[in-house]
């Protein structure tokens, strides 16, 4: 490592020597020539923060496939960004998170101390990236003023995938694992309520049913089959920390499962969609008969859209249905700390929180904060309100509580994905066939 | 007699025809049919199977994309990324090509595979590299940065396409016309151009589509400070729906459809001009 | 071709390109290599080994025994996506040049549309119009030839990548076509007509004509092609199968996974790639010229 830096340092001198010479401009600065962000503050006097991010520009690098996440983002978040605080909101849409990632890695390995990304939407695998390349801020999150109104208590928004948060980030939304049928196929009644009941209903629905295929980036595919291991192995709570035997006991009897669900499936399994998109589209146009979504509004916010049928609605199974939370992360060559801080904080106003639980305005995701602890009637009243307002294609708010459990310890991410692959995905055509034999 | 012998003649000659006409059609709509899909879809929502046409038709989504500030935006950066690429791609392009072209030189096939090393190397390989030299430069976050990055990839076409034309090219004609008394400037647009019009228009064309395209070395080098349209899209991509998606697209297109469209007239009537030289 | 030129002034007309190119893509190759011998972006823990490279071609883990039959996948896709493009554009530049009179604007227009359009938009185009609930997919169904999405052939994400294949024909198609055209139009098409007074069949003149004039360059964009469909994930990741991927698609999984010490293998990967694309371009090459 260290032979390769001195050979990188040499390549890149010359380099920089070479382009300098043959373009004739200056050499230009590297970082270890930055300046400090300019405007000093400190985290625990807010007005400080508030004074040092007038002014400055926060580049929030976001998932930008949504064209009504994005107007929403601009009106809702972006105005007042500047008409209260003189901020300007530059959203950067990304296709993918990870290009913010890799886009911050490089600025540590370039040693750029004032870095282009101020605030990213971020999540287990990202977050786990960033934190293990020690690149995000430290303990800012708890120590923003709506922190109060978080329940840092609840191990679904302490652990990220399993990861603990330790201030690295803050919550902006939660979700839930749901999925979704189409009213005008099926009635409520003929729904699976339960991995078990699933297997019967592809049974007797050959080709009508698929789930996206686990793997990194496909944390839904991930999700789905984990929900499964907690109904085959009876329980979530012991997943929440990491146990070898635990694993070794009950992951043969969730390939079984996996493989006699494998001949039923759209295509005979022969392959899987990508991701939630491609099931979605397999749902609106009748190859299958379920798709899903984590939108506590759910199946709103996507008929909204236009990617669902208007008669699309969400349900969940009665139990093993994992919820968790969305983050904001802030990185530690982040140029304008003090503003992407500001907007971290605004992201749990509760009249905003309110707003972005509506499906018209394409999150339709849950609550970050802990309604009990607003006090303030009025946002009391948006809040509820907003509730009140997730319509009909939602799943009902005592079945999703009454099914929510947490995700499992993060290490287990690994072991689903990799023997998903092996042991599903590639297993040999004599399983499968006897699975059609049954 | 006749009349029926004409009729067999003639149903010869369609019969002739449609087999002649099927490849061709299926040609056409593998070319095109996607182009179609994706006009509709851009002006309709929610237009499923079995649907043969769309039940919902609008114009909402498409101009609310067209309206928006941040297209406009992009738009901007986009013209002005692509089009400085591709004038400096040929500049730097031109005298790289007609040498290779023209000369056998020591060292001559070492220098081709390093212009064409880009086209080997897959992005995922050089991106994370570029953009730590580019922000070692400090060239990150600005539009120069992003075009000198934008060659990387764009060179090498822009090269080849000149490469096939100076290949058989023949510099007697510039030095017969020197000889005659012609200035450099006439040599150029009287022999040079209408002998290299078409190749040089291909190579600029090449250039302006591979710089209009690129999504992930804008995104890293530009550093969220310079967006455009194919950041958009590919997020819109990303998003999976097919209305955004095609509006979008077709925004996208319009520029290179006019390129194409230029390019495709001067290769069309260039060949009239080149067939009087010889 | 002389070469009786001063030796300076060709390095000052190659300088420049060469400088940009050699410089930008030679330093970041250099921390590719690094990356892949196991330096972690962002300088954390690691020494260099070849363990990437021995896990991936010999290791025992599920991906290196995915790497394998990827290898073979890629070939395959790449292969036939260049020898189909190759062949169709050749047919239809003779196509449109064999014809007395000249092609319009108009008809180059149409059958280059497609370039204008990204590779990750036109497949998404595709599969719209194809897949087993695609527009095409409907007509069957008004024509009442099919009653339900699962009836209609599966043409894109088939497991022999023939979708893949599809699109890079009907994309790269117009840019082989634009190379021969521009070959023919520097100078051609008055061989084509000499061939043709003395009475050359059409098939002849594609033959012993055209061929010979358009080879070289035809051949060179063939390599181009190949070596952007080896390299390329969009497209197989869209409209490909989880297995068998091609090696592009494998190398990004490397790339977003969570663990940092997986982009060693990604970058493994991706630098196989280049490498295999020269051996395979090079034997062209010889085969070619012996």
């Amino acid at each position: 490592m260290r032979r390769a830096h001195y050979l990188m340092t040499a390549v890149l001198l010359l380099a920089t020597l070479l382009l300098a010479a043959c373009g004739g401009r200056p050499v230009a600065q590297t970082g270890s020539t930055d300046t400090p962000p300019a405007g000093a503050f400190n985290l625990d006097d807010w007005a400080s923060v508030v004074a040092a991010a007038r002014g400055q520009t926060v580049n929030w690098y976001l998932w930008g496939g949504s064209e009504s996440i994005n107007r929403f983002v601009d009106e809702t978040y972006g105005v007042p960004l500047r008409e209260q605080f003189g901020i300007t909101l530059n959203r950067v849409p990304i296709a993918d998170t990870v290009d913010a990632v890799n886009q911050v890695l490089s600025e540590k390995e370039a040693g750029v101390e004032r870095g282009a990304v101020d605030l990213i939407w971020i999540n287990g695998e990202n977050f786990l990236s960033l934190k293990q390349a020690d690149m995000l801020l430290p303990d800012w999150s708890r120590r923003l003023p709506n922190a109060r109104l978080v329940n840092w208590e609840n191990p679904a928004i302490y652990l990220d995938f399993g990861e603990p948060v330790e201030g690295y980030e803050s919550p902006w939304s939660s979700a839930q694992f749901q999925l979704i049928y189409d009213s005008a196929r099926m009635g409520e009644e003929e729904l699976p309520r339960s991995y078990t009941e699933l297997l019967a209903w592809a049974r007797a629905n050959p080709g009508r049913f698929t789930y996206i295929a686990p793997g990194p980036g496909a944390f839904q595919g991930t999700r789905f089959v984990k929900g499964a291991l907690f109904e085959l192995s009876g329980g979530a709570d012991q997943w929440l920390a990491y146990e070898e035997a635990l694993w070794e006991e009950h992951a043969p009897k969730l390939w079984a499962y996996l493989n006699e669900l494998k001949p039923h499936l759209w295509r005979e399994g022969a392959t899987y969609p990508r991701d939630e998109n491609e099931l979605h589209s397999l749902f609106a146009n009748g190859e299958v008969d379920f798709s899903i979504t984590q939108a506590i509004a759910g199946a709103g916010p996507l008929i909204a859209e236009g990617l669902l049928p208007e008669t699309a609605r969400a349900f969940v199974f009665d139990d093993y249905m994992i919820g968790d939370f969305n983050y904001v992360a802030i990185p530690r060559n982040a140029s304008n700390q003090a503003a992407a801080l500001v907007l971290a904080n605004l992201l749990l106003e509760p009249e905003l929180q309110a707003a972005q639980i509506l499906p018209e305005n394409g999150f339709g995701l849950g609550y970050a904060i802990d309604v009990t602890r607003v006090t303030d009637q009025a946002q009391l009243d948006a809040l509820s309100a907003a509730q009140a307002r997730l319509g009909e294609a939602a799943t009902p708010a005592a079945d999703l509580a009454a099914a929510l459990v947490g995700d499992s310890a993060g290490a287990y991410q690994t072991l689903v994905e990799e023997g998903w692959r092996e042991h599903v995905l590639l297993a040999r055509q004599a399983q499968v066939a006897r699975g059609v034999g049954q | 007699m006749r009349g029926a012998n004409l009729l067999v003649t003639f149903r010869a000659a369609l019969l002739r025809r449609a087999t002649r006409a099927v490849p061709g059609a299926l040609c056409i709509a593998l070319l095109v049919g996607p182009i179609v899909a994706l006009v509709v879809y851009a002006c309709s929502t929610r237009w499923f199977f079995p649907q043969l046409l769309p039940a919902e038709w609008t114009l909402t989504p498409l101009l609310r994309q067209l309206g928006s500030p941040q297209t406009r935006v992009a738009l901007r950066a986009s013209l002005l990324t692509a089009g400085v690429t591709t004038a400096l791609a040929l500049v730097l392009g031109l005298p790289a090509a007609r040498v290779l072209g023209l000369w056998r030189f020591r060292g001559r096939t070492l220098v081709l595979l390093i212009l064409f090393l880009p086209t080997v190397v897959p992005p995922l390989a050089i991106g994370m590299g570029l953009n730590i030299l580019a922000l070692r430069l400090g060239l990150a976050g600005s539009l120069l940065g992003v075009v000198l990055v934008h060659l990387v990839p764009v060179l090498p076409y822009t090269i080849f396409a000149l490469l096939g034309v100076f290949a058989r090219y023949d510099e007697g004609y510039e030095l017969q016309a020197r000889t005659l008394g012609a200035g450099p400037l006439r040599v150029w647009f009287r022999v040079a151009w209408p002998l290299l019009g078409p190749g040089l228009t291909v190579a600029a064309l090449f250039a302006f589509l591979v710089s209009w395209s690129q999504y992930l070395l804008t995104l890293l080098i530009g550093g969220g400070r310079v967006i455009t349209l194919p950041m958009l899209l590919f997020a819109a991509v990303a998003g999976g729906n097919p209305t955004s998606i095609a509006g979008l697209a077709l925004l996208f297109a319009a520029p290179p459809v006019l390129a194409i469209a230029l390019a495709a007239r001067a290769l069309a009537a260039g060949s009239a001009e080149v067939g009087q030289q010889y | 071709m002389s070469s009786g030129r001063a030796p300076f002034l060709i390095w000052v007309a190659l300088a420049p390109a060469l400088t940009v190119i050699g410089l930008l893509v030679g330093v970041s190759l250099v921390y590719g290599v690094a990356q892949s011998l196991g330096a972690v972006p962002g300088g954390g823990e690691g020494r260099l080994s070849l363990d990437a490279y021995r896990s991936l071609l010999v290791g025992p883990t599920p991906a290196a025994r995915e790497f394998w039959p990827a290898l073979g996948f890629s070939l395959w896709v790449s292969g036939a996506s260049t020898a189909l493009s190759a062949l169709g554009a050749l047919l239809v530049a003779a196509a449109l040049t064999a014809r007395q009179r000249q092609p319009t604007g108009a008809t180059l227009l149409v059958l280059n549309l497609n370039l204008a359009f990204p590779h990750l938009v036109w497949a998404v185009a595709l599969s719209l119009l194809l897949a087993q609930s695609g527009l095409l997919a409907r007509i069957a169904f008004a024509l009442g030839l099919i009653d339900a999405p699962a009836q209609f052939p599966v043409l894109v994400r088939d497991r022999y990548g023939f979708g893949i294949i599809m699109h890079y024909v009907s994309k790269e198609i117009p840019f082989l076509v634009l190379i021969v055209l521009a070959i023919l139009r520097t100078q051609g098409g008055q061989y084509d007509l000499v061939a043709e007074n003395l009475g050359a069949s059409p098939w002849q003149r594609l033959r012993y004509v055209t061929l010979p004039l358009v080879l070289p360059g035809l051949a060179a964009g063939a390599a181009l092609v190949f070596a952007f469909v080896l390299g390329a994930y969009e497209v197989p990741a869209l409209l490909g199968v989880r297995y068998p991927r091609m090696l592009a698609v494998l190398a990004l999984e490397f790339f977003v996974n969570p663990d940092l010490n997986r982009r060693a293998e990604g970058m493994a990967i991706s630098l196989l790639i280049s490498v295999l694309t020269v051996m395979v371009v090079g034997l062209g090459r010889v085969r070619w010229s012996a």
